[in-house]
């Protein structure tokens, strides 16, 4: 499934890299603790968390994420966004809880990497 | 990180890289004030201003193979959840300082974790030499409690035989996890 559509099926407000809407996604990790991210989460993965910060670009760039869905009504500041669009990183945003967000990925067909 | 060992072995491979013949680790429990404060001095080559305002930019790094360096802008993410903070200082040619701060209490604050595992096996495997302190200090006690090791004086002690040798890393590895253990039992009688 692609990010585009798994954006539309959320209600998800794409920020950044519109470009990568594109990827296939490969499947889902959710995690807000950002040395894990880099231990489990798998090239190709839509990322849920609710960190917001610079450091979460860093992550997805490093492993080739299709995106980062930022939770919980979380916001990115403006630098983050930029250095995001810099990096190609899809930055993705809802009110939604990380417990839902995942809930609705998993009824989509997008699972975890266990 | 889920503990704090693994944030100082960042912290330590980092001054390994940087040239360093000698690492000063310090950990302070200061259960009156309530702060734990991690610093790491080393003698390495240091670095500039230009390079110093960049060490907390996850994209900056040394390496070659990626643009990415994230150890100290995570330290620094946990320090700051924690009601604390993350200073690095450094002169080119003079080393550089990493000091972590926390808040002891903080229900987020990682534990220390296999601080034991960390310390032999940097010890052992890193041409460097390391003076480690770690003190806890308590309201009720009159003097903190300390404990502490160079192995420049382990090395001068043993006269000649290397670290890692076998005999010698199990020494090193009981006479750290007893000096760890100790000091483990101080801070968890103020905890009853």
């Amino acid at each position: 499934m692609k990010l585009q559509e798994i954006a539309r099926q959320l209600a998800l407000e794409a920020h950044t890299a519109k470009g990568k809407l594109d990827t296939e996604v490969t499947g889902g990790y959710a995690c807000d603790l950002l040395s894990q991210v880099m231990a489990r989460a798998q090239a190709g993965n839509v990322w849920v968390t609710v960190q917001s910060h610079v450091n979460i670009v860093a992550v997805a760039s490093l492993l080739n994420l299709a995106g980062i869905i930022v939770a919980g009504g979380g916001q990115s500041d403006a630098a983050t966004l930029e250095k995001a669009e810099q990096e190609s990183v899809a930055i993705l945003t809802t009110p939604l809880t990380t417990y839902t967000v995942v809930g609705k990925l998993f009824e989509l067909g997008v699972h975890g990497v266990d | 990180m889920r503990e704090q060992s693994l944030h100082i072995l960042d912290v330590l491979v980092n001054s390994l890289e940087a040239g360093a013949t000698c690492i000063e680790l310090t950990i302070e429990e200061d259960l009156t004030t309530d702060r734990l404060t991690i610093t790491v001095r080393d003698n390495g080559r240091g670095m500039d201003e230009a390079q110093l305002s960049r060490i907390l930019d996850p994209f900056y790094t040394t390496r070659k193979v990626r643009h990415v360096g994230l150890g100290l802008p995570l330290f620094k993410a946990a320090a700051v959840r924690c009601n604390g903070n993350l200073t690095v200082t450094s002169q080119p040619g003079q080393g550089a300082t990493v000091q972590a701060i926390f808040q002891h209490s903080h229900i987020d604050r990682a534990p220390l974790g296999n601080l034991t595992g960390t310390l032999v096996r940097f010890v052992v495997s890193a041409k460097c030499d390391m003076h480690y302190v770690h003190r806890v200090s308590k309201p009720e006690d009159e003097e903190a409690k300390v404990f502490e090791f160079s192995t420049a004086d382990i090395k001068a002690e043993l006269g000649g035989a290397p670290l890692t040798h076998t005999a010698v890393q199990q020494w090193l590895h009981k006479f750290i996890a007893e000096g760890e253990r100790e000091l483990t039992e101080v801070r968890a009688a103020s905890e009853r």
